[in-house]
């Protein structure tokens, strides 16, 4: 059986890895136009900080893929057609395949911001390895840098600026940091650490124009507030969306809405071609579809397509949700339905006096639905088993401690939070 | 991306195998070559009345004077000479000064004591003591810079601390003190193999039967039992001194640890060689304590100690594993050579300590293997899911102080968790099968 797949991010090799151990005689072939290997995407704000090298970045040693037989292509994938079943590359060879696998990963937004088009440098993302490149290419002649929009990339493009000694300026349209995931009191204890780094950071306040010099490169930004604001670095942080523009020119695409189409075994519209990863855009029988953007679902959604090349017609269903981030020196867990509980959701919100150490339990009065911890590290693997085992809000407090996760010695110390009840509140609205 | 500040650069280039590094790499190896070979060119004339009192130069007494047989073999080096003396008086100056302070009417200094001995000053006070000096002002100053720096680890601060005064007390001013009061020279945060020393009869009469006791004791008991319960890392990362170096000085180099897998065949191989040539050499040595005089198994038991001392002792340990902090990290000796680590890294496989795993968490930065500083691909454990005891694994906790998702922990409980590192093995998950073989052996 030859397996092409398209794309060398992490649903892609794990799909490639783990279909090798289903089947030893399988053709696996990866095509990637990023890379030559597969690297940690995650991890791109430790290379411009200079804690690794690149090739640290990658996840396995080089050898692997030849002792795996995984052939790997540099090359980008411009074209399908699905009767041939074949796909052909920029340099112009043509594969064929008896699965397709596309995992292509997500590409930054850009919206239509008043002067973009007359930018010819300055202006970077912060999601590929180019994107990498650019941003090291601009550091030395860099003395102010803006960055816009207040997610996860953008706090980690803050973060590595600040390392290299550039002051930041940091536009968030949102009323407080991260709305989607944070409560207003989280929010606030990110706030304080980038203020305390010496960020400038500015809430509601939107880019309106583009300012460049003579010669092109970024020079300043206007806002919503009146203000221009000095930069000869502008990055762009303000979300990711399925990589699905090459597939539009394809003589054979697969359904696209905003992502791949699939259905839940992870297959699109085209017969024995399935996508996974940013790329794939779910669509359940019933309910509305959903795209999973975050690195453990790609990889979760990688070995599931292995599964289901090979005939298991497995249905791919999310496990209860959870992620982690740092911000800066604090550390975030979170488990459960925190993103999508509904305003006003009664929570038990625990803090530290003085500390940024917090913990949000979300609950119906009835069982815990969600919790947000900043400050400190958790097991999530119990604290989802809570969520499973309906656990009441009070219990939960009790046990706490039996999920803490810090190191010897340095466990967190619960009992001088304090608690109290604090119905969540987003304040998305202005 | 490197920090284009003058002081970033320099930075960069130290901790990156630059110029710099190189240099602090060939400094330090020339130091270490003086320090240990210098002996073999030039030999104070201490006065002694006996072998035991010429121990520590490891020379004879002849005539009244503490003789190396090397002396007349090579005859002397000015270089060698000169920085020898230099070195070996300035320990001389601050053992002088150390019993000056302690006797301020100066009378006892080349007195007889109440036994009718005379004080051996080259013994008290000689290069050792200004390496020793150097060494544990090495590791206070750079525990100092740990604490800081992991202030917000208590792990971190708790290890670094007993480390601290591990080397002062019992790896630095014990010992001074245990030959001010004419008692053998005895480090009790040594023992043996890495101390070999202490369990070669030739050096039983020196240490006395209570030493000698206390030897055996702590190798065959205290080490097992200590190890099986917390792991390896109450030796390799709070007591010795090798492994305090490492981890406070060598911080710097930690991430230079090669994490290839044909390192860690490599380190397989080297480690297990050098265990094997010290309790072949320790056997040995009891052998030849046991037989008559004439035995050839003597000269053999001068042979292996000779060159275990040159080879393992002072090559490996001393010049190689030190000396390449700035170039191949900071445990190369540790990881590779170390008799002790080898022996401890068995037991640590049979017992309770681990590197826990939150499953699916893992981002895969690849943060933790970079800091690892004995080379252990964590990463590729912690992507896999896995919790695991690496026979090497010397607790530092640095993977888990690292890693930005709170991944790993260090602990100490009863589970038995893979052993094995291979792609293979993970993805196809045959390790769960050779973990219960292992759970059903112990
Ligand atoms: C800076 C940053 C930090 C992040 N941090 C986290 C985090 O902490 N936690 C978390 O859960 N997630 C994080 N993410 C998200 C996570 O990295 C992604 O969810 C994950 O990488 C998605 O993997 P993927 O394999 O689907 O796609 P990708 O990793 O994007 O790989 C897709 C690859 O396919 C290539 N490709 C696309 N089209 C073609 C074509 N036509 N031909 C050939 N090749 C093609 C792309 O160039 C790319 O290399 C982060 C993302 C970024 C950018
Ligand atoms: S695995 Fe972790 S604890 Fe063990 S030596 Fe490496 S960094 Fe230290
Ligand atoms: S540092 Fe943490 S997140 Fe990064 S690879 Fe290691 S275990 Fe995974």
């Amino acid at each position: 059986m030859k397996i092409v797949i398209v794309g060398n991010g992490v649903a892609g090799v794990t799909c490639a890895m783990t279909a090798r151990q289903r089947d030893p005689h399988a053709e696996i072939t990866i095509v990637g136009g990023e890379t030559d290997y597969f690297f940690s995407r995650t991890a791109l704000m430790y290379s411009f900080m200079d804690r690794m090298t690149r090739r640290d970045l990658e996840p396995y040693e080089r050898k692997a893929y030849a002792e795996q037989r995984i052939a790997l292509r540099r090359d980008w994938v411009i074209d399908h057609h699905a009767d041939a079943k074949t796909v052909h590359l920029s340099s112009g060879a043509t594969l064929s395949y008896d699965k397709l696998v596309l995992a292509l990963g997500a590409t930054p937004n850009r919206f239509g911001w008043e002067g973009i088009n007359d930018v010819k440098e300055g202006l970077v993302h912060f999601v590929s390895m180019q994107d990498l490149d650019a941003c090291e290419r601009l550091t030395p002649s860099t003395r102010e840098a803006i960055v816009v929009g207040g997610g996860l990339i953008g706090i980690e493009l803050v973060e590595s600026l600040l390392h290299h000694g550039i002051k930041v300026t940091f536009l968030i349209r949102e009323p407080y940091y991260w709305p989607v995931a944070l409560g207003r009191e989280e929010g606030d204890i990110v706030t304080e650490q980038l203020r305390a780094h010496g960020v400038d950071v500015r809430y509601m306040e939107e880019m309106k124009r583009i300012e460049v010099d003579a010669a092109g490169r970024v020079s300043g930004v206007l806002t919503n507030k009146g203000e221009t604001i000095p930069c000869q670095m502008l990055g762009i942080c303000v979300g990711v969306r399925p990589s699905i523009d090459r597939l539009k020119a394809f003589t054979d695409p697969p359904q696209l809405s905003r992502g791949v189409v699939v259905d839940e075994t992870l297959q699109s519209s085209l017969p024995d071609v399935f996508a996974c990863g940013d790329c794939a855009e779910i669509q359940p029988i019933e309910g509305r579809s959903y795209i999973e953007m975050i690195w453990y679902s790609a990889k979760r959604q990688g070995r599931h397509v292995a599964a289901n090349l090979f005939g298991d017609q497995l249905r791919y269903a999310p496990p209860i949700f959870f992620n982690s981030s740092k911000f800066f020196e604090v550390e975030y867990t979170t488990v459960g339905e925190v993103m999508s509980l509904p305003e006003g959701t009664p929570t038990l919100f625990r803090k530290h006096p003085t500390k940024p150490l917090c913990q949000r339990i979300l609950h119906n009065g009835d069982r815990v639905l969600g919790f947000n911890m900043l400050g400190s590290r958790w097991n999530h693997e119990i604290l989802e088993r809570w969520i499973r085992e309906r656990r009441s809000p009070a219990w939960v407090v009790a046990q706490l401690a039996d999920a803490q996760f810090d190191v010897e010695f340095g466990r967190a110390n619960l009992a001088s939070c304090i608690q109290r009840e604090l119905p969540l509140a987003k304040e998305l609205s202005r | 991306m490197i920090r284009r500040t003058a002081a970033g650069l320099f930075l960069h280039d130290l901790k990156n195998r630059g110029l710099s590094a190189w240099t602090l790499s060939l400094l330090l190896i020339a130091f270490y070559g003086i320090l240990y070979f210098g002996q073999y060119y030039w030999t104070p004339d201490n006065p002694c009345t006996d072998n035991a009192s010429c121990y520590s130069e490891g020379a004879v007494c002849e005539a009244g004077a503490c003789l190396r047989e090397s002396r007349i073999e090579r005859g002397q080096d000015w270089l060698y000479r000169t920085a020898t003396v230099h070195i070996d008086e300035l320990g001389w100056k601050l053992g002088a000064s150390v019993d000056a302070a302690a006797r301020p009417d100066g009378t006892l200094a080349r007195d007889e004591n109440k036994n009718g001995l005379i004080d051996n000053w080259e013994h008290f006070g000689n290069r050792w003591t200004v390496y020793g000096m150097l060494y544990t002002l090495g590791i206070l100053l750079g525990g100092a810079w740990i604490c800081f720096k992991y202030r917000h680890n208590r792990y971190q601060i708790v290890r670094t601390g007993v480390v601290m005064m591990v080397q002062t007390s019992f790896a630095f001013s014990l010992p001074i003190l245990l030959k001010f009061f004419h008692k053998p020279e005895y480090y009790f945060s040594y023992m043996w193999p890495l101390k070999i020393d202490y369990l070669d009869p030739r050096n039983f009469a020196y240490y006395g039967e209570g030493l000698v006791l206390w030897g055996f004791f702590a190798s065959l008991a205290v080490v097992p039992v200590m190890t099986l319960l917390y792991g390896k890392r109450w030796y390799c990362s709070w007591v010795c001194g090798c492994g305090g170096l490492a981890n406070t000085f060598g911080e710097p180099w930690r991430h230079l640890s090669n994490k290839s897998s044909n390192a860690w065949k490599f380190e397989k191989v080297a480690i297990y060689t050098v265990m094997g040539v010290a309790f072949f050499s320790t056997a040995l040595w009891f052998a030849s304590a046991v037989l008559p005089e004439s035995s050839s198994l003597h000269a053999a038991a001068t042979g292996t100690r000779k060159w275990y001392g040159l080879v393992v002792t002072a090559s490996l340990s001393g010049a190689i594993g030190t000396g390449l902090y700035p170039l191949g990290g900071t445990r190369v000796w540790c990881r590779n050579f170390c008799p002790m680590a080898a022996f401890l890294g068995i037991i640590q496989k049979l017992g309770r300590f681990r590197i826990r795993v939150k499953k699916e968490m893992c981002i895969s930065c690849g943060l933790c293997s970079k800091y690892c500083e004995m080379g252990i691909d964590v990463r590729s454990y912690a992507q896999a899911g896995l919790s695991f005891t690496r026979a090497s694994c010397v607790g530092c906790g640095m993977c888990a102080e690292v890693c930005p998702r709170g991944v790993l922990r260090l602990e100490n409980s009863a589970k038995v968790d893979p052993q094995d590192l291979s792609l293979v093995s993970f993805l196809d998950e045959s390790w769960k099968g050779a973990a219960s073989s292992v759970a059903a052996k112990i």
